[in-house]
């Protein structure tokens, strides 16, 4: 690559790119650039994984366009303080080979729910099979992440033996591994425009004018269709050469970040900025250069790829496990849409997809079916005693997230047993980072991963002062108000027998309460940085003297990253539904144990369509036929059972009729369509 | 008898849970013929996602004869012993709490992890939280060559969390 070549050793003043006023240039040890004036920092800050990521939030400046522009400008040359620009730059004069790896972002991937996404474990892990054994450690000094490759720099005698690790499971995925391509992620400090190097400033605000121009906040849309004949792109000479075509995307993208946090606080917004892509018409056989936009785009909707070159599956393998909301996708005119295992792939790689090619590909019943469990979701269960469960619970988390010491006072004594473990890999409710787990995790009793006895004993805290040491450790909480939010929380609480009697009056024990909470909370970090999790805690209740005559005897907390709430919504949900009403039986009497009572009663009684005693085999086939024509018709209870004995209980014959009468049906034969 | 010390406490209440969670979700997933044999006589409440499920042979029964292929997989799980002196049922009546050994304890156990409705890799992972309550099995010291299963459970709540 000339650029990179020709300015290796240059003066800086003449990349545009990386220039840094002030800055004095350095060499470090593998003769690389060190742009960063502040020499003992910026050594500390090369250890292994840290990217160098580029502070673009950081700045004094009270004005917003001056912030702003100073952001950018430290964005773009970031590179000047990472070591990401060092190993670029230096790479050729230092003799150390590249090479890209990846895969240990799949999902598949356990160690992507580490603080660091995995980053640490990878390279010990390819330092352990790049070593002889009982040779000396191989070490990866250098490293860094771009898009989904972790970039790593290795002596060139280990070339080959890196290259062979490829294909080798990683924490459960299968890792790729390739020489690394320059021109695969040059950024913005190498286009040149015109036959001249313009300054990155200069190429940034035009690809921010390019963006602007591009994207419909309205529609959420990102229209990058037709790149080629764009008549910017064309006077920026992006297309002079493959080079440089290869780098804009990348460039493009990280354009797109930086601009997006500024212009969006919370990332929630920055991820519903943008619902819709077009790549349409690009001349894309392949997606070696757009990959980076699953990075950018995790949670897209909608993605038209038609008219380019996609030959076959092989050619979209890099965003199989990407997407994962994907709901249309559109690839007509491609060579690929022609392969008769097209529409089984696509359907198998995206499981949310509604739309392929223009073609409803799945109805919405069958997405809900898809998304439904064998085991039909039902209201909380929740027999409490005298509202003892309904008391605790209510005051619990408020304090919990107001005064710890009060709640133990109150509620906790000698032989109170809390205990916390850690799901690091819990699914989640959408593909953004986890915030890191690193106030937590010492104190995870986690059994799968906690397997010493003395481990297990100290991360055991029983007594109102241990337990008070430990939660003082722990990160402050807000809960959402119970009142106020019910459809967050899902509490469920029945008695137990078997409890030790305080008293020891009763040899054969006492009864108490058992209370599972499963909700989410916001966590207040450093700087009031906030970051919503999930949750399940178990309780159980017993006789004792604490407030409400009750003593916590077991308090289980498992923390998770966000999981949303839809699972335990009920699938059926149908309002006003009078005769499924009454016959719910003992539905609990109290809001706060009741998120689905706002919602409206279930549907269906409980332990419909599931067996029990004294209900034959046949009432329960008829229950499960009736329940399957509801959820594939939206109909009640009633007209589904309807339609479903007036048709001999025959299944399709019932389907084949609510298609013919759909149009005729009086709006009480539905269900209201669920919140 | 004096009573048991917290080392032994601790190991005996982990080692029963991590031998309960070990068996019991592979069972779910390929040996459903044997699910009833994780549940006491005296299970009370069994539920999941709110679906009451009166006993082990019912669970058992839904699992064999309703339930699509399902993977477990748990991704965390924790314990703690409720009660150190728990009532063990004997011939003759319940152990009192003089009579308790290390072994008469019951446990709360906490589970949480992902599961898969169907045989392809390719389907949703669903998260849930189940928690447990297990207790002695009286005859678990059966007739010779004949050992049953030393913990089984009071009482279950499964619910799909993700």
């Amino acid at each position: 690559m000339r650029n990179a070549k020709a300015k290796g050793r240059t003066s800086a003043s003449d990349r545009g790119g990386i220039r840094k006023r002030g800055a004095a240039k350095k060499v470090d040890r593998e003769g690389d650039l060190v742009m960063d004036g502040n020499t003992s920092q910026s050594r500390a800050k090369k250890g292994r994984g840290d990217s160098g990521r580029s502070g673009a939030s950081s700045g004094t400046r009270s004005q917003t366009s001056g912030r702003a522009l100073d952001a950018i400008q430290k964005a773009i040359s970031s590179n000047s303080d990472s070591p990401q620009a060092n190993i670029r730059q230096g790479s050729r004069a230092s003799n150390l080979e590249q090479v890209s790896v990846r895969g240990w972002k799949d999902q598949k991937c356990k160690a992507r729910s580490n603080p660091d996404g995995g980053q640490e474990s990878l390279i010990s892990f390819l330092e352990k099979k790049l070593s002889v054994p009982a040779g000396t450690r191989a070490r990866i000094t250098k490293s860094r992440v771009e898009g989904d490759a972790l970039v790593v720099s290795i002596k060139p005698e280990l070339l080959d033996r890196m290259l062979k690790i490829s294909g080798f499971s990683f924490a459960g995925a299968p890792l790729t591994i390739e020489k690394y391509d320059q021109a695969e992620s040059a950024m913005l400090d190498q286009l040149p425009v015109n036959g001249s190097t313009p300054s990155a400033a200069d190429t940034k605000a035009k690809m921010t004018a390019f963006l602007a121009k591009r994207f419909n906040r309205e529609n959420k849309l990102l229209d990058l269709s037709d790149l080629h004949n764009d008549p910017d792109l064309i006077a920026m000479g992006i297309f002079q050469s493959t080079s440089t075509e290869s780098k804009f995307f990348p460039a493009l993208m990280k354009v797109w970040e930086l601009n997006l946090s500024l212009v969006f606080d919370s990332p929630a917004a920055r991820r519903q900025a943008v619902e819709s892509v077009s790549l349409r018409n690009n001349k894309l056989a392949n997606l070696k250069t757009v990959t980076t936009l699953a990075q950018t785009f995790p949670d897209l909707k909608n993605l038209d790829l038609s008219m380019n070159d996609f030959k076959d599956a092989q050619s979209l393998l890099a965003w199989r496990h990407k997407f994962e909301n994907l709901e249309l996708l559109d690839l007509s005119n491609t060579p690929f849409s022609a392969d008769p295992t097209f529409k089984d792939t696509m359907l198998k790689w995206y499981l949310k997809l509604r739309i392929l090619n223009g073609i409803e590909v799945r109805t919405a019943e069958e997405l809900a079916a898809l998304k439904k469990s064998p085991i039909p979701v039902q209201a909380p269960y929740f027999r409490d005693e005298g509202c003892i469960a309904e008391n605790f619970i209510r005051a619990f988390f408020s304090s919990y997230d107001n005064d710890r010491n009060g709640l133990l006072d109150s509620v906790y004594d000698s032989e109170s047993t809390f205990t916390l473990n850690i799901n690091t890999a819990a699914p989640r409710a959408h593909q953004a980072d986890v915030a890191a787990w690193d106030a937590y995790i010492k104190n995870s009793r986690n059994l799968l991963r906690i397997t010493h006895l003395t481990a297990r004993m100290s991360r055991t805290h029983t007594g109102t002062e241990k337990i008070r040491k430990l939660w003082n450790g722990l990160p402050a909480t807000r809960h959402p108000d119970i009142a106020a939010h019910p459809q967050d929380w899902l509490i469920e609480c029945y008695p137990i027998p078997g409890l030790l009697d305080p008293t020891g009056q009763s040899p054969t024990g006492v009864g108490g309460l058992l209370i599972t909470v499963h909700g989410r909370y916001d966590e207040i970090g450093k700087g009031s940085k906030i970051d919503t999790r999930s949750f399940d805690r178990t309780f159980v209740l017993g006789p004792g003297g604490g407030a409400g005559g009750v003593r916590v005897i077991n308090d289980i907390l498992c923390c998770r990253a966000y999981g949303g709430n839809e699972a335990w919504l009920p699938e059926v949900d149908g309002a006003g539904q009078e005769a499924a009403q009454q016959t719910t039986t003992s539905q609990p009497t109290s809001q706060v144990a009741t998120p689905q009572q706002v919602a409206g009663p279930p549907a269906t009684p409980e332990g419909y369509g599931m067996p029990a005693p004294g209900k034959s085999e046949t009432q329960l086939q008829q229950e499960r036929l009736v329940l399957q024509v509801m959820s594939q018709t939206g109909m009640t209870l009633q007209y589904s059972e309807l339609a479903i004995s007036g048709n001999g209980w025959d299944l399709e014959k019932a389907l084949q009729d609510f298609v013919k009468l759909k149009g005729t049906l009086p709006p009480e034969a539905f269900l209201a369509a669920s919140a | 008898m004096a009573p048991a010390t917290e080392d032994a406490l601790t190991k005996q209440s982990t080692d029963a849970a991590t031998e309960f969670v070990n068996s019991f979700y592979p069972a779910l997933q390929s040996n459903r013929a044997t699910i009833a044999s994780f549940y006491s006589p005296q299970a009370s409440t069994i539920l999941f996602n709110g679906n009451v499920v009166a006993d082990g042979p019912a669970v058992q029964e839904i699992f064999v004869n309703q339930m699509t292929p399902t993977h477990y997989e748990v991704q965390s799980f924790d314990c703690q012993i409720i009660n150190r002196a728990y009532p063990t049922p004997t011939a003759t009546g319940f152990k009192t709490p003089a009579e308790a050994t290390v072994k008469d304890i019951s446990i709360l156990v906490i589970v949480s992890g992902f599961v898969r409705f169907g045989e392809s890799r390719d389907l949703p992972q669903r998260g849930f939280s189940e928690t447990f309550v297990l207790v002695p099995n009286p005859t678990a010291d059966g007739p010779k060559g004949k050992r049953r299963r030393e913990w089984l459970i009071l009482t279950q709540n499964f619910r799909l969390v993700v």
